[in-house]
């Protein structure tokens, strides 16, 4: 079995797109409810019989809790470190590898074994879990929920932590210890800074997810009462709030981990497609540090409802709120680069550009909940769903695809099409916004999540045709998603062979390394010379007349300061 | 242990304004604190909307003016154009999270954590209410003023409270985590096992509005809906005097389900 990271990723690559389709069906079923609520979904007979196809309150509260445990534990993480991150790690920062090779396999096979049990789920007496995917005790205990389906998702929640801790380890150690020579801090691209700090997250906080998923996996299997308290506990009792608390902890990190490598690679290819070095780019990879430290101080902005003490909340209100300023500075940055530059629309750019529009929404509409007197009458509306769906949903399904259309060239050796690849961006990025920003209007209004029904409530029967416009766009936006898998299908199958450096960049990965790379990624371990982002600086412009020049490459007039080996160069230019 | 209830009113559905314009404004408001929340969050979007509109033109501007551009600037920022991104995260970071700041821990002190209010207005009423999967128990004091003796109304789905007076609410479960909310109110807290909740509001007007669920609490989650009517002072007392006159008819001291009231909570 193969061993190298490259392989690991195209693994992680399948299922997870495997995984963020049945999310996305799941989705879709959740709108199809909320615009015809009990009517027969087309197609559905066969699976549901008893309901010729109808969604059941049973069966839609598992819907809605497989569709957020899906998405973010299968689907979105997976693709990010999982694929993009293990392929592109190791690359950028000039390594043979990752740290731990064995370690980054096994990490793959106990994901795959968390994503057997999660479609095992389905199949099971009592259906797959159905607590929502924060799975709050007592109704997570086997008290109220006594399925099997409930146990095995929580095992595959944890068999995902697992691998979540496995990779952040090894990314860590990666980068802190096998930087290619000259490959300083200082000189790291964008991306690997936001997969860096992310694994940082995934080291210290994965484990808080195991203890909550631990200790409620105790009380559905060994009759401990960590999480049961009052009339349902048999003994003494515990406390429902501590696992709140333990799941937040991890939880709100959690939306961090997911979205700064997606910011990471925003500030890259940003600024790579405007040819011009990334704006501050000391300041970006110092805010996403800022926001990384302050990532785990916020997370009881989730329990304002909870009774906690004002003292409590007064303090996370002023942590919540601070966090958003390094956020600022960095999307700040972002805008500065874009400014005096030399603008390319390329496929990875429209994603980059729809990542920051979308992230840019869902980071303002956060503002409201971060305060405690704004978020008591939007808390646990749709409102929180259109927010965090704009940033965890959205903007990482974009940073994903941005790093997709990338670096396909440099996984496959075959180039997407790219006018295939701008439609399905552009249409993506517009229909998210027609979903995500239906559902804010919605929970604005007062509509509360993970209803069934919503039209049981008099004030909010008038929100139908808000939702069934919703719908109308989360069905257009499944079907774009038809342009990505025609052009992959069409690409791998005939597509054309892609230039050895198709975007003009001076990275490891497309200056030193062949596409697709070797097993051993480099002929010889290159000697970095500069930053990432060397791009339009006159005097390269005048000794290669082109625009960028690469990492490891040096200049006619720029004796290498240790004697290395020579980039690749004729197969860049 | 049920009551009797009198000509139903219908539920409030905010009909005064066209459906269109209601699709986008927050539920009709009917409490007295209520306009106080719904400024600040009116602002808060005010500013979001505003600074989402500048971001995203400056992007447009910027991707259509520097488009395919002959020459691209070579520096990473200079000093004045870092200092001009800290100047101006500073002070939107100031001027947007401060309002809100502001305005919240205002709101905070005066209304949702001064608990003093409702402690030391006489005319407060008081409720226990226990969630169940899947509805909402409440229990009034009665005549004698004291929880858990004979004399307790007990209502299912049925909250009833007088207008214009503090109404100070405290709230446990029997069985999962509720999200007690009154949207028309502005008032969510959660009804956790094990622990009592509290929370006060008071009602601007008579009318009947909504009581709803807003944390996940199984199957028929999305049925666990109350109404909460706001009476006159007269009608209220005089529907808490003949409630409490049969709940005391009807009393069973054997009936051990009945008693889950406690005693006060006082902050
Ligand atoms: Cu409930």
């Amino acid at each position: 079995m193969s061993v190298d990271h490259k392989q690991v990723a195209r693994r992680y690559l399948w299922s997870g797109l495997g995984f963020l389709l049945l999310g996305g069906l799941l989705a879709l079923l959740i709108r199809w409810q909320w615009a015809w609520p009990g009517q027969p979904v087309p197609g559905l007979a066969w699976a549901l019989p008893e309901s010729r196809g109808a969604l059941t309150p049973p069966t839609y509260t598992s819907v809605f809790t497989m569709h957020g445990l899906v998405m973010i534990f299968f689907a979105v993480t997976p693709l990010l470190f999982g694929a993009l991150g293990h392929f592109v790690l190791p690359l950028a920062i000039g390594a043979r590898g990752l740290a731990f090779p064995r370690l980054s396999t096994l990490g793959f096979w106990v994901y795959a074994l968390g994503g057997a049990l999660v479609l095992v789920s389905f199949g099971v007496r009592l259906g797959p879990a159905n607590a929502g995917w924060t799975a709050y005790p007592p109704l997570s205990t086997t008290a109220f929920t006594p399925g099997l389906g409930q146990t095995l998702v929580t095992v595959a929640v944890l068999c995902a932590g697992v691998s979540a801790f496995t990779y952040g380890l090894n990314f860590v150690v990666t980068v802190a210890r096998c930087r290619a020579p000259g490959m300083t801090w200082g000189r790291l691209p964008l991306t690997v800074w936001g997969l860096f700090f992310a694994s940082v997250l995934n080291v210290l906080f994965v484990p808080v997810l195991a203890a909550a998923t631990v200790l409620l996996l105790m009380d559905r299997l060994l009759g401990t009462q960590f999480f049961i308290a009052g009339a349902a506990a048999v003994g003494g009792g515990g406390d429902p709030v501590v696992y709140q608390h333990l799941f937040w902890l991890f939880g709100h990190p959690e939306v961090y981990i997911l979205i700064l490598p997606a910011w990471g690679m925003v500030g890259d290819m940003v600024s790579f497609f405007s040819r011009k070095p990334a704006h501050g780019y000391r300041l970006t990879a110092g805010a996403m540090g800022v926001v990384s430290a302050l990532s785990g101080l916020v997370y009881a902005h989730h329990l304002f409802t909870s009774g906690m003490s004002p003292m409590l909340g007064r303090t996370f209100m002023v942590l919540t709120l601070l966090i958003s300023l390094p956020a600022e500075v960095m999307f700040l940055n972002w805008l500065m680069t874009l400014w005096r530059g030399s603008v390319r629309l390329t496929s990875p750019m429209l994603a980059a550009l729809s990542t920051v529009v979308v992230f840019g929404l869902g980071g303002i509409t956060g503002l409201a909940l971060g305060a405690v007197a704004t978020d008591v009458p939007l808390h646990g509306t749709l409102w929180v769903v259109g927010h965090f769906h704009l940033t965890m949903g959205a903007a990482s399904f974009l940073g994903v695809f941005a790093g997709l259309y990338f670096w396909f060239p440099k996984m496959f050796g075959r180039q997407l099409h790219e006018g295939l690849a701008k439609a399905h961006v552009v249409s993506s990025a517009v229909l998210f916004l027609g979903v995500f920003g239906g559902q804010l209007a919605a929970g604005y209004a007062g509509q509360l999540r993970r209803l069934y029904d919503p039209y049981q409530y008099t004030y909010l029967k008038h929100l139908l045709p808000l939702n069934q416009w919703t719908t109308a766009c989360a069905f257009l936006l499944g079907a774009a998603q038809g342009l990505f898998v025609v052009n992959l299908v069409w690409t791998l199958w005939r597509g054309r062979v892609a230039d050895a450096n198709p975007w003009q960049v001076g990275t490891l990965e497309w200056t030193c390394a062949a596409s697709p790379p070797s097993d051993e990624n480099f002929e010889r371990i290159p000697v970095v010379l500069r930053g990432p982002h060397a791009l339009s600086q006159p005097e390269v412009l005048e000794q290669l007349g082109r625009d960028w020049v690469g990492q490891a490459e040096a200049l006619p007039a720029e004796a290498p300061a240790i004697s290395g080996p020579q980039p690749l160069l004729e197969r860049t230019s | 242990m049920s009551t009797p209830v009198e000509g139903s009113t219908p539920v409030s559905t905010g009909a005064q304004t066209p459906s269109g314009l209601k699709t986008l404004a927050l539920p009709e408001n009917a409490s007295t604190h209520g306009p106080r929340i719904d400024a600040l969050l009116g602002w808060s979007h005010r500013i979001e909307a505003g600074l989402a509109a500048i971001a995203l033109g400056w992007m447009l501007i910027a991707v259509w003016r520097f488009r395919g551009a002959k020459r691209a600037a070579s520096d990473g920022g200079t000093k004045r154009s870092i200092a001009f991104v800290l100047g101006l995260a500073l002070s939107t970071f100031l001027i947007v999270d401060g309002t809100l700041l502001v305005g919240s821990e205002g709101y905070l002190r005066d209304v949702l954590w001064n608990l003093q209010v409702p402690a030391e207005d006489p005319r407060t009423v008081r409720i226990e209410i226990n969630a169940h999967q899947w509805s909402w128990e409440a229990r009034y004091a009665g005549e004698d003023g004291r929880f858990n003796t004979p004399d307790d109304v007990v209502t299912w789905n049925d909250l009833r409270v007088p207008a214009g007076v503090p109404v100070w609410v405290q709230l446990v479960s029997t069985d999962v985590v509720h999200g007690f909310s009154l949207p028309h109110f502005r008032v969510k807290v959660d009804a956790i096992p094990g622990r009592v909740n509290q929370t006060w509001f008071q009602a601007a007007r008579e009318g009947t509005w909504e009581v709803a669920c807003y944390q996940h609490c199984g199957t028929s989650h999305y049925r666990m809906r109350g109404e909460l009517r706001a009476l006159s002072s007269e009608a209220y007392a005089a529907w808490l005097r003949e409630a409490g006159r049969q709940a005391l008819q009807a009393y069973d001291a054997d009936d051990v389900a009945a008693h889950w009231g406690w005693d006060w909570r006082t902050p």
